[in-house]
């Protein structure tokens, strides 16, 4: 399923169905005149829709580069039909990343580089930047900032249930936009180290990681674009870390 | 390089994987990258506040490991990754012979630790995938046709019965650990590693034949504190308490003889000693700031 977010950022999302409702498995797409950025590229499960729904977004063109927020299947299981369709596409991964051992070997290492949490990478008169991923289920995982669009792409982190009728929907398509219990559903099941955490501690992480740049749309993968009210739904996401936390809590009482 | 006498390598370089049998029914298949881990983790360790420690005074390497149980019934645990595939199935048919697999155990889905199950599965096709409950989208990670277990629950192998534990330090959701109850063997995959200097002979060595020689008891805190703080950043959020006391009470738990993380050397003697080694080390990384790593 492809849909126009903002600008020139595309989504190409694919659902998997499950108890505890829908989960989105996105790629997003930066046009970028004529050296598109992809932002993960999608599970081997969904290869033949995902690459056609990417011959349909880049219209001829051809990616420049491949933004890796981690290299865990749902997120990277298609990047040999990537690699194979786009043979020069270039993939830009953390630098907690062992990429020899942690990517699929049929991208070459020659074509993968490192970047540190807080380094920018140019392409075309495009900067983006890599920002701490907060949520990571995998070391090696990143979260990535553009500038132009004021987009967050936050892998795993803002991921969401959600039922059906809402698959592939922004939040401002939905009425009253994503709730706490859609985002602590996932949240719970996706990060089982919540729980060791104190959430007022993490929040507040999230409060200064989220307020020291401009942003208008959050791009997870497990779910579609976050489009306004970024205040609101961040506040959702840190209520839902507070219950997720809690819950481990009272069971140890 | 010299290796270790019982020790079989398969494959060279990126690709290379040794085998060395930690009892005569429990086998290592780890991978490292020995000369070349200098270049390797130089990225990876910069992030530290005294990364020449780990990439320049003293240049480190880490193992991908797994592991297999040769019963009457046989268990792998853990498959390497995608990059080692053809030296680890070399490595397996190595120590199987004409012996079936019957059990390919999980403990998370991460390619270096599930990456070869479906290449495995087609060459010992009779053999079970199993994964930890919970999950419900295991057919993103390839593992489609997973049996899911449960923490407390066992499998009985002939001679050797294993139970699924709780993993208390996890990066994926979707983790596991392992505990033998007749060997006390202990798998903790990504918890509680330390790091090897390959020009000090130290790869594919258990961790009392490097304290032989160069290493040390304070090394293997700060490795094991190190690999912590990557491991599980998370641990800026917690109280060094609370983890250090989940250490100890899992000791207290379980009668641990062998402790084999997935990216560490085995400690196949005196794991008491460790212990506390253990606890402390996580506690110091729990302790760590983030600012190191958080470039916000």
């Amino acid at each position: 399923m492809i849909r126009h977010i903002t600008g020139d950022l595309y989504q190409v999302s694919e659902i998997v169905s499950g108890q505890f409702g829908s989960e989105a498995v996105s790629v997003y797409v930066l046009l970028n005149g004529d050296q598109p950025v992809l932002i993960d590229c999608g599970s081997h499960l969904h290869r033949e829709s995902i690459m056609a729904d990417l011959e349909t977004v880049l219209d001829g063109r051809t990616p420049a580069y491949i933004f890796l927020t981690h290299s865990e299947l749902p997120h990277a299981g298609n990047i040999s039909s990537v690699v194979s369709r786009w043979p020069d596409i270039h993939c830009v991964v953390s630098n907690v990343m062992l990429a020899y051992i942690e990517v699929l070997p049929t991208l070459p290492l020659a074509q993968i580089t490192q970047a540190t949490a807080g380094s920018m990478v140019t392409v075309g008169s495009r900067t983006l930047e890599f920002v701490t991923a907060l949520l990571k289920d995998q070391p090696g995982s990143q979260w990535i900032y553009d500038g132009r669009t004021q987009t967050l792409f936050s892998g795993d982190g803002f991921g969401y249930h959600c039922p059906p009728e809402q698959s592939g929907r922004f939040s401002d398509e939905i009425p009253g936009g994503i709730q706490s219990e859609q985002f602590e559903s996932y949240h719970r099941q996706t990060f089982r180290f919540l729980r060791w955490i104190q959430p007022e501690r993490f929040n507040a992480d999230l409060d200064r990681l989220i307020g020291m740049r401009p942003i208008s749309i959050v791009a997870p993968i497990h779910g579609a674009a976050i489009r306004g009210d970024i205040d609101l739904h961040k506040e959702r996401l840190k209520t839902a870390i507070t219950a997720v936390c809690n819950s481990y809590r009272e069971r140890l009482k | 390089m010299s290796l270790p006498p019982d020790t079989v390598l398969f494959g060279e370089g990126l690709e290379r994987v040794a085998v060395r049998p930690i009892t005569a029914d429990i086998y290592w298949i780890t991978h490292c990258l020995g000369d070349l881990a200098q270049e390797i983790y130089r990225d990876y360790f910069s992030m530290l506040p005294d990364a020449d420690q780990y990439s320049e005074s003293r240049i480190v390497d880490y193992p991908f490991s797994a592991f297999l149980i040769v019963d009457e019934r046989s268990m792998l645990i853990d498959t390497c990754g995608p990059r080692q595939q053809a030296a680890t199935l070399q490595a397996i048919q190595h120590i199987l012979g004409e012996r079936p697999l019957d059990y390919i155990w999980i403990s998370h889905v991460e390619l270096p630790h599930a990456g070869n199950t479906p290449v495995i599965k087609r060459l010992y096709p009779q053999a079970e995938i199993i994964t930890v409950a919970g999950g419900e989208h295991y057919q993103l990670h390839a593992l489609d046709t997973a049996r899911m277990v449960e923490p407390g629950e066992t499998m009985t192998l002939g001679r050797y019965t294993v139970e699924m534990v709780d993993a208390l330090f996890v990066d994926h959701g979707l983790s596991q650990w392992l505990y033998e109850r007749t060997t006390g063997f202990f798998f903790s995959a990504d918890w509680g590693h330390n790091l090897h200097a390959p020009a000090c002979g130290e790869c594919f060595q258990f961790l009392d034949e490097m304290l032989a020689n160069d290493y040390s008891e304070e090394l293997f805190v700060e490795d094991v504190k190190v690999n912590a703080w990557y491991q599980f950043p998370w641990l800026a959020w917690t109280d060094p308490d609370e983890i250090a006391a989940a250490v100890a009470r899992l000791f207290d738990q379980y009668s641990v003889k062998i402790f084999a993380p997935s990216h560490g050397n085995v400690i196949r003697r005196d794991v008491g000693r460790f212990m506390p080694l253990l606890e402390e080390g996580m506690r110091r990384a729990a302790a760590m700031p983030f600012s190191h790593t958080w470039s916000f």
